[in-house]
């Protein structure tokens, strides 16, 4: 076992990366198959941490209640801009929401006594293992699953197509919509405070535009059509550096290559295409 | 001191309209978010940097180096990126997404190549005359800024307006379907489009280059997030927009900062992005958001 | 059943023994880790370290290496991110099962990877972390990088005595947290030498454009401009406020002490104070080698970043030759984190000893650098130092 033990001492943030990365995959994932542009996870992965911190930091707050007042935090800030933000549409939505990134990130910089602004909170009880991280992918993969085989997950599909038609058939499509747009801003938050706890250290500027394109990266690379698109696109992301850590400086440069590649040669995301390649081989 | 303020804002706006200037072309007409625009960016301030610095080349020629070089790096950018995707019918996202692999990829070689640190042109590159107009100091890059970015708007609203190649133009950007079906060479229109696009943005690479006194790989960046801001707020896809929410930004950037407080001016600037987004969402010029045919 | 468990267990710790501690008794490298930015934004600092790492470790392995054993380094790039810091700090220590580890090259990512080192039980030792909270994290953390807090106070007092200033304006960077935590430590500086401030006002990471902020600072009329900046924006700000007709003097922090001041703001760049442990005008004789060597080595003059990797790579050599390697990584790390504390050296920064820190739980912790600052003033392309 001893090959384990040095895998994981080695490899255990990465792993724990992965399942985060995969959380905020799927968090993009739901608000995409939708129909909605949102790229403002970032932001919401913001407030998940720091409420979650300014918790474990001050208090004597249990984990899983942490974990929860993050992932809570962030889907009522989503419920409060939802409404208004929801009536746009396309690409409209997408710069709101980045501009609502933005704007989060500020307001932390700007809150100095009680974010530590800029120096950001150091010091984080390092309280998240592999269980939290693991229990909350499971969670959410199985609930996506069974959703979208169910007649919920078959409204928001029709959402995602057709607005129009779904409203005429009676259908509260606004309602879907900011249900969609609360859920994925709670998994954003809740993988905000898994990752702050087991990486000691938060700052604003990590949840910046860097972020909440990596995080669309991670989506939209994966692909819509499936949850398992969102997990596969997060751990790609997640692993990819690490893969071609060998390449030294041409690392960066690697990583934008490939990340082309993949997007042409499949545009619906690595999912829809590996399903495209295996029907081809088992016809 | 409002007098300098003022021509802090107007070179401030100038600064930004220019830039955005490319960037809501792309957007209008091939409907894309291209965020490797700031990359282009970079780029033109390179290619201007090195003819400068390798060939001794005086600043116009260097201009015309940057324009040349970016022009021919959007050409690219079409054919190799953004027209298979559109021959694929790909969804919205995912040419927004593989131009960020192409500003990864033009950052890292610009970073190999060059190294990371600053750069600057040579002090001679520049006339460094200042003139004093009601105490306030305006300097030659300053007026020649604000002049380019009036030019180029005023010129490229006459090709739009009263060319065939603007008409084509338009066509393009309200149905591609229909301006193909009416004998548009639409591949074509595209791939000047982009080529267009880039040679704006590399030219304001240059001049924000000399108005900064620095050229480093990751300069695109904080001037992407700015230039999706003014778009925003002016519309997008319109280029009377990027020009006055260009202007609109960098006065209330400098306003903030005069009368309120440095610190707040970026919660400002995002506060009216929001306010726009919520009241409206087309932007000061843009038209409202329809469901393509 | 249990029989042959126990002989399979016995017989797996043979294996290990003889394959995994052996070999490490036979080696005659000594394996340290580098962890540096050398891509992405940070990476213009990580390089110039990493120059200043190998260009050391070069030099101790030509005269004949620590007791007669190589220094084998072993350098991966931690992108200035702390997730990458993380990794790549967990790879170096447990992988790659280096006795040392120096880096990372920013302070957030220090805050995120240091304490890995701690409960690693491995000596990190960081030559341009400047920010608090980070020697707190426990007493296997190291740093010969000067704190703002132990510089500033004496720039401002130097530059105050010399120029005669009682009051100034403020400017720093609010999205860093260098400049954050220096303009912290200059306001406190401030407090304590009763300078009064006419107005502060902020800019970030990536600005173009300080007009509006200089203009706003003109009309306050101070008698100075304390700036705690990076030279990426420092030397537009200095170059921009002369073109505003303003002629006062700065007083920078550590991030201006950079000949790459000169090149970006080449003749505006006069009358900027700054105080730093090192200054490529030190006429030491260590420091001349330094600069002569690294001129060669790498065909430019180096800055701040370079000099204190350089030193630190001897620091550390300096508790290394003390030491006698068991081949036991456990009992090596742990010994030579027994033995750095006392090391003292004189190298291209000056002379240069360790200072205990007090943790977070006001226990002692790790290890802070103890330098006296020198104070310069730039004119003409020059950083002239003043007694």
């Amino acid at each position: 076992m001893e090959w384990l033990d040095s895998f994981w001492s080695t490899y255990s943030t990465l792993v724990l990366s992965t399942g985060t990365n995969v959380l905020l995959a799927l968090s993009i994932y739901v608000t995409l198959a939708c129909g909605l542009l949102s790229v403002a996870n970032a932001g919401f992965m913001a407030i998940g941490a720091y409420s979650a911190v300014l918790l474990t930091l001050h208090t004597v707050t249990p984990l899983p209640l942490a974990l929860m007042v993050g992932a809570i935090a962030a889907a009522m800030v989503a419920l409060l801009i939802g409404v208004p933000t929801l009536r746009l549409s396309g690409v409209y939505l997408a710069m709101a929401t980045l501009a609502f990134g933005e704007v989060v990130r500020i307001l932390i910089l700007n809150a100095e006594d009680v974010t530590g602004g800029a120096l950001g909170l150091n010091g984080i009880p390092q309280l998240v293992g592999v269980f939290e991280v693991i229990t909350s992918v499971a969670v959410a993969l199985y609930v996506f699953l069974r959703l979208a085989h169910s007649r919920i997950g078959r409204t928001i599909t029709a959402i995602s197509q057709d607005e129009i038609a779904t409203e005429l058939m009676g259908l509260n499509v606004r309602a879907y919509k900011l249900v969609c747009f609360v859920i994925g801003a709670a998994l954003a938050g809740l993988a905000g405070a898994l990752n702050a706890h087991f990486t000691f250290f938060i700052s604003p500027n990590e949840y910046g535009f860097e972020r909440a394109v990596e995080i669309l990266a991670m989506g939209v690379i994966g692909g819509v059509s499936s949850p398992w698109g969102a997990v596969l696109g997060g751990t790609l992301i997640t692993a990819l550096p690490e893969l071609l850590r060998g390449m030294g400086r041409y690392r960066p440069l690697i990583n934008g290559v490939i990340l082309i590649m993949i997007i042409l040669y499949s545009p619906k995301g690595l999912w829809d295409g590996l399903q495209t390649l295996l029907r081809r081989v088992r016809p | 001191m409002l007098a300098q303020q003022i021509i802090n804002g107007l070179s401030l706006g100038g600064v930004y309209a220019l830039f955005a200037l490319g960037f809501t072309l792309v957007f209008g007409v091939l409907n894309v978010i291209n965020l490797a625009h700031g990359a282009i960016f970079m780029i033109g301030a390179y290619a201007a940097l090195y003819a400068v610095l390798v060939f001794h080349f005086s600043l116009l020629p260097a201009i015309f180096v940057a324009a040349l070089v970016t022009g021919v790096a959007g050409w690219i950018l079409d054919k190799l990126i953004f027209a298979p995707l559109r021959a694929r019918r790909a969804p919205h996202l995912a040419p927004m997404i593989a131009t960020i692999g192409v500003s990864i990829c033009l950052a890292s070689i610009i970073e190999g190549y060059f190294g990371s640190e600053n750069l600057r042109f040579p002090l001679d590159t520049l006339p460094s005359s200042t003139l004093s107009l009601a105490s306030a100091q305006v300097n030659w890059l300053d007026v020649n800024i604000i002049g380019l970015a009036l030019l180029l708007m005023g010129g490229m609203l006459w090709v739009i307006r009263h060319s065939s190649t603007g008409r084509a133009l338009r066509a393009l950007a309200e149905s591609p379907k229909a301006a193909a079906l009416l004998g548009v060479n639409v591949g074509e229109l595209f791939g000047a489009t982009s080529v267009i696009a880039s040679i704006l943005g590399g030219v304001s690479g240059v001049l924000i280059a000399l108005y900064t006194n620095s050229v480093f790989p990751h300069m695109g960046q904080p001037m992407l997030h700015k230039g999706i801001a003014v778009v925003i707020i002016g519309g997008m896809g319109d280029v009377r927009g990027a020009l006055i929410g260009g202007f609109f930004l960098g006065f209330a950037e400098v306003l903030t900062i005069a009368y309120i407080g440095s610190n707040m001016r970026d919660a400002v600037a995002f506060g009216l992005l929001f306010s726009v987004l919520l009241l409206r969402p087309a932007g000061l010029f843009g038209q409202a958001p329809q469901r393509r045919a | 059943m249990k029989f042959s468990r126990r002989l399979i267990g016995s017989r797996a710790l043979l294996f290990i023994l003889v394959f995994g501690v052996l070999p490490n008794t036979a080696a005659a490298q000594i394996k340290i880790g580098i962890a540096e930015a050398l891509t992405g934004n940070a990476s213009q600092y990580g390089v110039a370290i990493r120059k200043g790492f190998e260009l050391a470790a070069g030099e101790i392995a030509a005269s004949g290496g620590i007791n007669g054993q190589k220094l084998e380094l072993v350098i991966e790039d931690e992108q200035g991110k702390k997730e990458e810091a993380i990794n790549v700090f967990k790879k170096l220590i447990f992988q790659d099962k280096v006795v040392l580890l120096f880096g990372p090259t920013l302070s957030n990512s220090a805050q995120a990877s240091d304490p890995v080192a701690q409960a690693a039980k491995v000596v990190v030792f960081g030559t341009s972390n400047t920010a608090d909270g980070i020697t707190s994290i426990g007493n296997y953390v190291f740093r010969n990088s000067v704190t703002e807090a132990d510089i500033l106070p004496a720039t401002l007092k130097a530059a105050a005595q010399k120029t005669g200033f009682s009051k100034v304006a403020v400017l720093y960077g609010n999205d860093d947290i260098f400049t954050r935590s220096g303009y912290d430590n200059f306001k406190k500086a401030l407090q304590d030498l009763k300078i009064g401030v006419t107005t502060t006002e902020t800019f970030a990471k990536g600005d173009v454009d300080f007009k509006p902020q200089l203009t706003k600072i003109k009309g306050t009329n101070p008698d100075a401009i304390v700036l705690s900046a990076l030279v990426a924006e420092g030397a537009p700000i200095m170059v921009q406020a002369r073109q505003l007709g303003i002629t006062l003097p700065f007083v920078g922090g550590n991030g201006m002490n950079s000949p790459r001041v000169f090149e970006l703001a080449r003749d505006y760049s006069d009358n900027l104070w700054v105080g730093s442990p090192w200054s490529v005008e030190s006429s030491t004789a260590e420091n001349k080698r330094f600069v002569a060597a690294y001129k060669k080595a790498y065909g430019t003059v180096p800055d701040q970043f370079a000099a204190q990797a350089y030193d630190a790579m001897y620091i550390a050599a300096e508790a290394m030759r003390k030491l006698k390697f068991a081949g036991n990584l456990d009992a090596d790390r742990r010994a030579l984190r027994d033995a750095l504390p006392a090391v003292q050296w004189n190298g291209a920064t000056g002379p240069f000893k360790f200072r205990q820190a007090i943790g977070r739980d006001g226990k002692p912790a790790g290890y802070d650098a103890v330098q006296t600052a020198i104070v310069m003033v730039t004119k003409r392309n020059h950083y002239v130092i003043q007694k």
